[in-house]
């Protein structure tokens, strides 16, 4: 193994003075283009709809404008349990402001709670994929009283109430009085929950006017309407902006990859789910026959105790590999990442349990061919052989690295493909245009389910 | 030395104008489901005719990238998930335009269904790798500012309007026009009587073709009656 994880490493610290594995850079010409990725970036400007213009084009553009003419005197209130932090408090600081200037007035509330709330919803989190878990009286208190005290607090006076996932799902029991249209947003899923859990939630579940799925295998049989919104990437993010090749070449000399040679990448955090050591195993199976270089990116590794764990066996695998290079990132390396994916040649995400998959959205946006694992939402995103290949196995995924290492003509055409599909289905902007359908929908707009 | 070349005349103005119009989906999860064939075909017997054309026109929209090797969501499934690909082929097989009904469609699939089911009988139904989830579209039809009076401005339009605004006028239209022909080719005929491009129109494959092909070729059918 390459030794720039272990044996080339500072010790960098993060905001909250977590030490993180950094590679030394190889050269300081190198480290002129590119910023000390040790150190947390400032936060990107904000961004407005023209910007995805030259992405999307202005007939897609006038489209989400046309569709938000309706609502321009329309309130919508966001309800969430984080303003920093994890997907859903992301993606809402994307779409807020694009549905603001759409002239859609929105309004965000997070929720607060105690340290003994977020403990049970935590549990209710991990017990609705399917953990195991005890519901017990005491739980349900715990939830309900601070859904109450959150329900004292705000006010629910707009148009249309959002919840999103369950640890606010309670507060719909405010909707008797008002004449808003609640939607309950769930991005976990639900295919196999804890039933106790789930029992106790659908009965909240059930008082909204409809829910909101990432994928259809998430959705359970419910007497309400029931949407499928599949989870979005920013393609102007510092993770998925178009890079220079500058940029690119300084993060695989920072990292020494080498560009002349194949690289096949996976980036997931360090967790046994998405099979790190199955990566290996396939790569070194793949490389009998064809040469290439093995890029493995994450984090996780620092502030998790089983993450460190997996990085051990990971490195255990790579063993002495000089082709196999292992990278803990600190969570704010997003530039680092895009570069890495977009110097890939194939792009590999060998989950054995998912979620959306969002890191095959990324990979599919750079126009990568991409291997995956047919579990969680990925279905969703790769349709074998014409937007990526799907996979079962390490001798699968090794076998198809082979394939299209050798076969660029068709792992071009894949990632052009998935790219388009990428386009079409999972954008910000898709999204924002799925919130206005919603509300139009709700509003009461004709809508019509044939031509 | 010859005169400036002079642009072909244009041929007569219409009687109305294209209006361009567009279509936005948002995709609902319905009630039925189906883990093997013949669950599938009890479901497709009995859902909404909404589902039937989400599975088969729509999904045509989602994918309008793809040039070759995919028709239906149906056809998808069994080929993917449950490993029947002289099925699969069958279904694929069922082209959307050669109907303007959704129940005609709806039993084309189920005949193929269930003439496979026969030929295979007995035994318990293998379950499908991964269930199929039958969705319906609600639809949002919205214009656009393109009215074009002209065949310039027919090009025009075609050059910029969204993809799904192509989808909905040359593949949709079937439904609405309830004809075996689209929106384009009914205004070159109608219109501007020019029979011979509205059929060179009908006859753009969608199959073997991405839609933005589409769009290429019928502006490139267009110019020809122009020129």
């Amino acid at each position: 193994m390459q030794p720039i994880a272990e044996k080339n490493a500072p010790q960098a610290s993060d905001a909250h003075g977590l030490a993180h594995s950094a590679p030394l850079p190889v050269g300081a010409g190198n480290r002129a283009t590119i910023r000390d990725f040790r150190t947390p970036p400032a936060p990107p400007p904000a961004l407005h709809l023209d910007d995805y213009r030259t992405i999307l084009g202005q007939a897609n553009l006038d489209g989400l404008r046309c569709l938000a003419d309706d609502l321009k005197h329309k309130t919508v209130k966001w309800v969430n349990s984080t303003a920093v932090g994890g997907g859903v408090a992301e993606m809402l600081n994307r779409l807020v402001p694009l549905l603001t200037e759409l002239e859609v007035t929105t309004h965000w509330d997070v929720i607060t709670g105690g340290n003994d709330f977020f403990e049970v919803t935590k549990a209710f989190h991990n017990a609705l994929q399917g953990n195991d878990y005890q519901l017990t009286k005491h739980a349900e208190e715990i939830f309900l009283m601070y859904n109450e005290q959150n329900m004292q607090r705000m006010q629910f006076a707009e148009d249309l109430i959002v919840i999103h996932d369950p640890q606010p799902a309670a507060l719909v029991r405010a909707r008797n009085g008002t004449s808003a249209h609640w939607v309950w947003r769930c991005h976990i899923d639900l295919s196999h929950p804890n039933p106790q859990v789930w029992d106790f939630l659908r009965t909240f579940v059930e008082q909204y006017d409809s829910a909101i799925f990432s994928s259809q295998s998430f959705s359970r049989q419910l007497p309400i309407l029931q949407y499928l919104f599949y989870p979005c990437i920013d393609p102007l993010s510092e993770k998925n902006k178009q890079l220079d090749e500058e940029t690119i070449q300084a993060v695989c000399d920072e990292f020494k990859i080498d560009r002349s040679r194949p690289i096949v990448t996976q980036v997931s955090r360090f967790d046994r789910a998405k099979d790190p050591v199955g990566v290996i195993q396939a790569f070194k199976l793949a490389r009998k026959y064809v040469d290439c270089q093995l890029v493995m990116a994450g984090g996780g590794a620092t502030d998790d105790p089983e993450g460190a764990t997996v990085l051990q066996e990971v490195k255990n695998a790579a063993g002495d590999d000089p082709d196999i290079i292992i990278l803990d990132l600190p969570p704010w390396c997003a530039v680092e990442i895009n570069a890495l994916q977009r110097a890939s040649t194939v792009i590999v995400q060998k989950s054995i349990k998912e979620g959306f998959g969002l890191t095959v959205t990324e990979a599919l946006w750079k126009g990568k061919p991409t291997i995956a694992s047919a579990v969680g939402g990925i279905p969703n995103q790769i349709i074998h052989k014409l937007t990526g290949i799907l996979v079962h196995s390490v001798e699968g995924c090794a076998y198809q690295i082979r394939y299209l290492l050798t076969h660029p003509d068709f792992a071009r055409h894949l990632g052009e493909n998935g790219r388009e599909h990428v386009k079409e289905n999972f954008l910000m902007t898709t999204n924002v245009k799925r919130w206005l359908l919603l509300f139009r929908i709700l509003n009461g707009n004709r809508t019509q389910s044939l031509p | 030395m010859g005169a400036e070349a002079m642009p072909a005349p244009e041929p007569r103005r219409p009687g109305r104008p294209f209006y361009f119009n567009t279509s936005e989906h948002l995709l609902r999860i319905s009630r039925e489901k189906a883990t093997t064939l013949p669950e599938l075909l009890d479901a497709l017997r009995h859902c909404p005719a909404a589902s039937v054309f989400q599975h088969t026109f729509r999904t045509l929209q989602e994918h309008h990238f793809i040039r070759q090797g995919f028709s239906n969501d149906f056809a998808h499934w069994a080929l993917s998930d449950c490993n029947e690909p002289a099925l699969a082929e069958r279904l694929a097989g069922v082209d959307v335009r050669e109907f303007t009904s959704l129940e005609d469609l709806r039993q084309a699939l189920v005949g193929i269904l269930e003439d496979h089911l026969g030929q295979n009988p007995g035994g318990r139904p293998r379950t499908a790798d991964e269930p199929f989830y039958f969705c319906v579209a609600d639809i949002v039809v919205m214009p656009t500012s393109f009215a074009p009076d002209s065949l310039r401005g027919f090009v025009d339009g075609l050059r910029q309007v969204s993809i799904h605004s192509i989808h909905h006028h040359f593949i949709e239209a079937r439904l609405r026009l309830k004809l075996m022909s689209n929106d384009f080719s009914q205004w070159l005929l109608e219109e501007m009587q020019l029979p011979d491009a509205a059929r060179a129109v009908n006859r753009i494959d969608i199959y073997t073709l991405t839609m933005e092909n589409v769009r290429q070729q019928i502006i490139r059918i267009v110019e020809r009656a122009l020129a």
